[in-house]
């Protein structure tokens, strides 16, 4: 069962050198980009990095180029598989147009919050003030 | 190439720093650290929504609030270049060290960024994994990666 042993720690990203990688980090951002470099604490080095915005079916790319990225602040990260990556049923639509839409989407969630808390707090529910989105 | 060198190799350039908190600083990096703190010269804060801006001569940033770094593009050919100047003066040294030591680990390699890399094949087996050991045999690329990590191994060691 020993030799199965695989590495949780920052040693097992040496495989994912050079591929093309999905990282989300805890801001809910998504960078596409290739791993060029990792350390210890799992900091990357990503080159020719995209920002990729997603919203319901659509996504919209926007280039970002090298980030070195701190460790804490990664969720996951997963190697690209490019062959299933063309058959994605998801569309591309020009960046001003998904960062259109991701602010209504925005605008939305937060009136929607607010109704949800003023409902709460009408019953008699203590209402946690804190920021919705990193509850990681 | 480690990111933090990556990052020394940056000083005198512009970069853009993101902190946790979203405030972003665009400015030229003087100096960093091995926690990733930072000076920068001549910055340009911006707060997290992206409508306040602050001019700043100078400014510190702490490595622990950061989450990402930005770096220009050419940054990684200059990179390149140094770690080959790196590797022919680290090939110098151990040319030396090597000569009264014939059975050193990495000797079978041939060149000595393999040999660097064979010191953590050494340390893959040490955690029964059968896989890594394979490193060992992998070709000249990455075989250098490996030197490269060997050398921050060493300097893990460090108080």
């Amino acid at each position: 069962m020993d030799s199965f042993q695989i590495f949780t720690t920052s040693t097992s990203l040496v495989d994912s050198v050079d591929k093309k990688l999905l990282v989300v980090l805890r801001d809910g951002r998504k960078l596409i980009g290739i791993l060029r470099s990792f350390d210890q604490f799992a900091n990357l080095v990503l080159q020719d990095t995209i920002e990729r915005i997603y919203v319901g079916d659509a996504y919209g790319d926007i280039p970002r180029g090298i980030f070195i990225i701190r460790g804490e602040n990664v969720v996951l990260l997963g190697e690209i598989d490019l062959d299933k990556e063309d058959e994605s049923p998801l569309r591309e639509v020009p960046v001003e147009e998904i960062l259109q839409v991701q602010r209504e989407e925005m605008e939305l969630r937060v009136k929607r919050e607010k109704i949800k808390n003023r409902m709460l707090s009408d019953q008699g529910f203590s209402v946690d003030q804190a920021e919705f989105g990193d509850l990681y | 190439m480690l990111p933090l060198s990556l990052l020394t190799t940056s000083q005198t350039h512009p970069i853009l720093v993101e902190l946790k908190n979203g405030e972003t600083f665009n400015g030229h990096l003087v100096n960093c650290d091995n926690w990733m703190n930072l000076t920068l010269r001549e910055v340009i804060q911006t707060s997290s929504d992206g409508d306040r801006f602050w001019r700043l001569t100078e400014c510190y940033i702490r490595g622990n609030t950061i989450k990402y770094l930005r770096v220009p593009d050419e940054i990684i050919d200059m990179v390149k270049e140094d770690a080959a100047k790196q590797r022919v003066q680290a090939g110098a040294r151990s040319n030396r060290g090597g000569s009264g030591n014939g059975n050193e680990r990495g000797g079978h390699h041939g060149d000595n960024r393999g040999g660097r890399g064979g010191g953590r094949g050494g340390r893959g087996d040490f955690n029964k994994s059968g896989g890594r050991g394979g490193y060992n045999n992998s070709g000249g690329d990455r075989g250098g990666r490996g030197g490269m990590r060997g050398g921050r191994g060493r300097g893990q060691s460090q108080p």
